[in-house]
């Protein structure tokens, strides 16, 4: 995992592709030193350089130095206003940025955090695509550490006042508004000025939480996540970090440096945090309390901010146990280790999952439980997972599959989501999901764990209160059914920008555009328009999710409509429906190479009205009003109440005309014999008449005749 | 409830038959009556109506038209010798014979009833073409007004009564 964090800045130097300036190469993390705060942007002939709002950056000149795991920093300066020394931090465009922080750090001075003046989305000509790019202030001092030294580089006992009491301060402003640094470590700090006195905690916001981070700084609970779905945490996620953080800075490089994640993870399991940093470092003794109190294990029992502050004032503070973990009297065995913690049995079931179906299936792991660990809520539990994959019926093999990830949420409740390969926290599968969809492993996993309702059994297992866990848990409710819809604005799109804030629009049409913002998106659309023709709506399934998550207004009876794109005219409707809803709220008011656009494919739209005199007057009013720009106009347009419920109604009459019309001539068409019948009838009938009339006429001629 | 219909059905033939008996019996009271009053007038009649006898006897169809299309001109043709030997013989059995024996008032009273059989043939052929004819006509102004409505609705039409009708 934490492999994939380091290699992060790698990956995304070469994607950059910009060349280092040779001056700056030199400043790196080789020889430990920064260059000067008060260095200015080279001014000479052939700089390019990019305005982004009050700034001013110049791709072609890289700060290594101010490098943050994927996110890559470049010489800056303010244009407008004099911000003093700054520098860009480009973010990786295939990462989420943490939408918190960025609004609740931007334009604030906050001590102990440097300095976030601002960010803003730009399109970044290096990567061919838009991105965010954060505006620091340069700290007054030079970065605190880079791996590989041999000594501390700052004094054991400067270090509680220029390191952890500005980080507490730090820790303190975002806890209170529930909110976790996650990116606390010992390279990502910088004096913040010259004299050393004290430090500033670099970039949080550029990537997902704890996503930077090596492995060791994890907490044991979140450790075996995969790096993007080490998920938001809390404080006592940035103390234990803290902890690390003052280990390494003490010994003068990063704890366990030597050991490859998977035997960090594997120590830790075993032994606990702080008994495997203290069998293989050397940490200074007046460090080691607090190393302690902050490597606990337990989340509960690690220290927090009021104990560090008592350390700090020189008050005894209780001692903690470095590992609580339950340790069985005898071992349980899966794929061929032997295992005698449940968090420790939990992770060589996730390494193995094939092998641990098994001892699951079979109660063995229940009757270890039970007997070897004598923990009988568990393995009640266990039992309860067996009997329900009884019940399963013909989907066995998921139903196995359900059954393992439940033994791993069982036995360790407080650790990631575990699904075959797929590992997150559960307050981190959105990042988890973001990155899995954008770096080509597609949203299988996160799908299969949604359907299956992992995350709410694993919301079930989780004990005591931790505040992160239960807001999500309210997010978590409407997956489910976002998963279970097939439609257009449901699926795995919706739960990603449901889940992530800042997550993007992936939708091929605008993922270069980088639209976070639903204000963004049509004007990405026009912008799309305006170079090419498109033969397929505007809006795909990335589009309509992501119109559905961020529009404030009701999308259901649009997305409603788009479950039947068989019925053309509602199609067309409710995607230009959806279109005028965000103009509407968010403009621009003219769009009028997106209103060609659609104009183009909103033909079967006018199939709403069955009159064809008001179809073509439709028809002719289409393109006067696409040219305006105005999708509101051309929605109203072919929505017009009053006149199509008036059509509507004369329709209905005229096919009411039609087939009375039809049926009459089928009668007059068939009643054939039955005319001669009525014929022969009516014709006797008139001659018998006439017959009589010429009779009395006669008599009564006659009998005239005969009187007169 | 079916018994009551047939036992209602069987009272009104019994009724038809009656009056048709009454009539039958009137007709042959009037007859004796006549005979008795006035004998060269029942002699006219007599052999001046006989195409209508005869028709009486061979028409058994409900309503007898032909009966009736023959009696009313036959009469036509009969009463001017009636009315002739009233005003003008006397009632005298000469003049009856004179009349009867004339081959030209033969002519015009059997004439007539033989026009009063030609109309009941001709007449339910001209009906029917009447009614033909009116069919059409009307069958033209269906047709016509359904092309007006899809001129007006188009194509949606008809496959809105195709939907319906599926």
């Amino acid at each position: 995992m934490a492999d994939n964090a380091k290699m992060q800045p790698d990956d995304a130097q070469s994607g950059l592709e910009v060349g280092l300036d040779g001056d700056m190469s030199g400043d790196g993390q080789e020889d430990q030193i920064a260059p000067s705060p008060e260095t200015a942007p080279p001014r000479g002939a052939g700089n390019k350089h990019i305005d982004i709002g009050n700034f001013r950056v110049f791709p072609d000149l890289r700060l290594p130095e101010f490098d943050c795991g994927p996110s890559q920093a470049y010489v800056a300066e303010g244009i407008k206003r004099d911000d003093g020394p700054i520098f860009a931090l480009l973010t990786d465009p295939s990462l989420p940025t943490r939408s918190e922080l960025l609004r609740v750090l931007s334009g604030v001075r906050v001590s102990g955090q440097l300095d976030l003046l601002d960010y803003e989305i730009v399109y970044w000509p290096p990567l061919d695509r838009s991105t965010i790019v954060c505006f620091y202030t340069k700290p007054g001092g030079s970065k605190v550490f880079v791996d590989g030294g041999k000594k501390a580089v700052i004094d054991e006992h400067d270090l509680p006042v220029a390191v952890i009491v500005p980080v507490i301060n730090i820790l303190t402003i975002l806890s209170d508004k529930n909110l976790a640094h996650r990116n606390l470590r010992a390279d990502n700090l910088f004096f913040a000025d010259e004299q050393r006195s004290s430090v500033v905690v670099g970039d949080c916001v550029s990537c997902p939480p704890g996503f930077a981070q090596p492995l060791v700084y994890e907490p044991i609970d979140r450790m075996t996540a995969e790096a993007a779905g080490r998920g938001g945490g809390a404080l006592s996620d940035d103390l234990y970090a803290l902890g690390i953080t003052i280990a390494a800075l003490g010994i003068g490089h990063t704890p366990l440096s030597k050991f490859s994640d998977k035997e960090i993870v594997e120590m830790k399991l075993a032994r606990g945090s702080f008994q495997t940093l203290a069998a293989h470092e050397k940490l200074p003794l007046t460090l080691i309390e607090p190393i302690r109190g902050l490597l606990c294990d337990d989340f509960e029992e690690r220290w927090g901010l009021s104990e560090l502050n008592n350390w700090l004032d020189g008050r005894r503070v209780k001692p903690v146990q470095g590992n609580s973990d339950r340790r069985a009297a005898r071992a349980q065995n899966v794929g061929g280790r032997d295992y005698y913690t449940a968090r420790g049995l939990a992770n060589g079931i996730a390494n193995n999952w094939a092998a641990s179906l098994a001892p699951l299936r079979d109660g063995v792991v229940e009757v270890w439980l039970r007997r070897g660990l004598n923990d009988a809520e568990r393995s009640k539990a266990m039992s309860e997972a067996m009997r329900q994959m009884a019940w399963s019926g013909s989907d066995k093999r998921t139903a196995e599959d359900v059954l393992v990830s439940r033994g791993i949420a069982i036995l360790d409740p407080n650790g990631p989501v575990r699904h075959k390969t797929f590992s997150a926290m559960l307050d981190g599968l959105g990042y988890m999901l973001s990155y899995d969809v954008q770096h080509g492993r597609g949203a299988q996993a996160f799908s299969e764990i949604v359907v299956r309702d992992l995350p709410t059994f694993w919301f079930s297992r989780i004990s005591g209160f931790r505040p992160e866990i239960q807001s999500q848990q309210q997010v978590y409710k409407g997956l489910r059914y976002y998963m279970q819809q097939q439609s257009m604005g449901y699926g795995y799109e919706r739960c990603l920008y449901a889940l992530v804030k800042n997550q993007h629009c992936l939708s091929p049409l605008v993922e270069n555009e980088y639209v976070i913002h639903i204000a963004q998106l049509l004007p990405a659309l026009e912008k799309i328009a305006s170079v090419t023709p498109h033969s397929n709506w505007p809006v795909d399934r990335h589009i309509a999710a992501f119109i559905a998550v961020r529009l404030q207004d009701d999308t259901e009876p649009q997305l409603t409509a788009l479950q039947n794109p068989g019925d053309e005219v509602e199609f067309s409707r409710s995607i230009i429906s959806l279109l005028a809803l965000v103009q509407w709220r968010h403009g621009p008011d003219s769009l009028p190479h997106l209103g060609l656009w659609v104009a183009r494919l909103m033909e079967p739209a006018t199939k709403v009205f069955h009159n064809k005199e008001r179809r073509e007057k439709v028809e002719r009013e289409i393109p006067r009003l696409a040219k305006r720009g105005n999708l509101v106009e051309l929605y109203n347009l072919i929505n017009d109440e009053k006149e199509r419920r008036l059509d509507q109604d004369e329709f209905i009459a005229a096919v009411e005309e039609y087939s009375a019309a039809d049926s009459e001539v089928f009668d007059l068409e068939s009643s054939g014999a039955a005319r001669l019948i009525l014929a022969e009838q009516i014709g006797r009938q008139v001659a018998s008449f006439a017959s009589t009339m010429i009779a009395l006429l006669t008599v009564s001629a006659l009998f005239m005749m005969t009187v007169w | 409830m079916a018994k009551k219909k047939d036992k209602s059905a069987g009272k009104s033939s019994k009724q038809g038959k009656k009056s048709g008996g009454l009539s039958f019996f009137a007709i042959l009271v009037m007859a004796v009556l006549l005979f008795m009053v006035a004998l060269p007038t029942f002699i006219t009649l007599v052999v001046g109506l006989l195409p209508s006898v005869l028709a009486f006897f061979f028409d058994r169809h409900r309503g007898r038209y032909l009966v009736r299309c023959v009696f009313g001109l036959n009469f036509s043709g009969v009463a001017p010798y009636v009315m002739e030997l009233w005003r003008d013989g006397g009632q005298s059995m000469a003049m009856a014979t004179h009349q009867l024996l004339d081959p030209m008032t033969m002519t015009i009273m059997y004439g007539a009833a033989g026009l009063g059989w030609l109309m009941y043939l001709a007449m339910p052929p001209i009906v029917a073409n009447v009614l033909n004819l009116t069919a059409q006509r009307r069958t033209v102004e269906l047709r016509e007004q359904q092309r007006d409505l899809i001129k007006v609705w188009g194509e949606n039409l008809i496959s809105e009564i195709e939907k319906g009708s599926r």
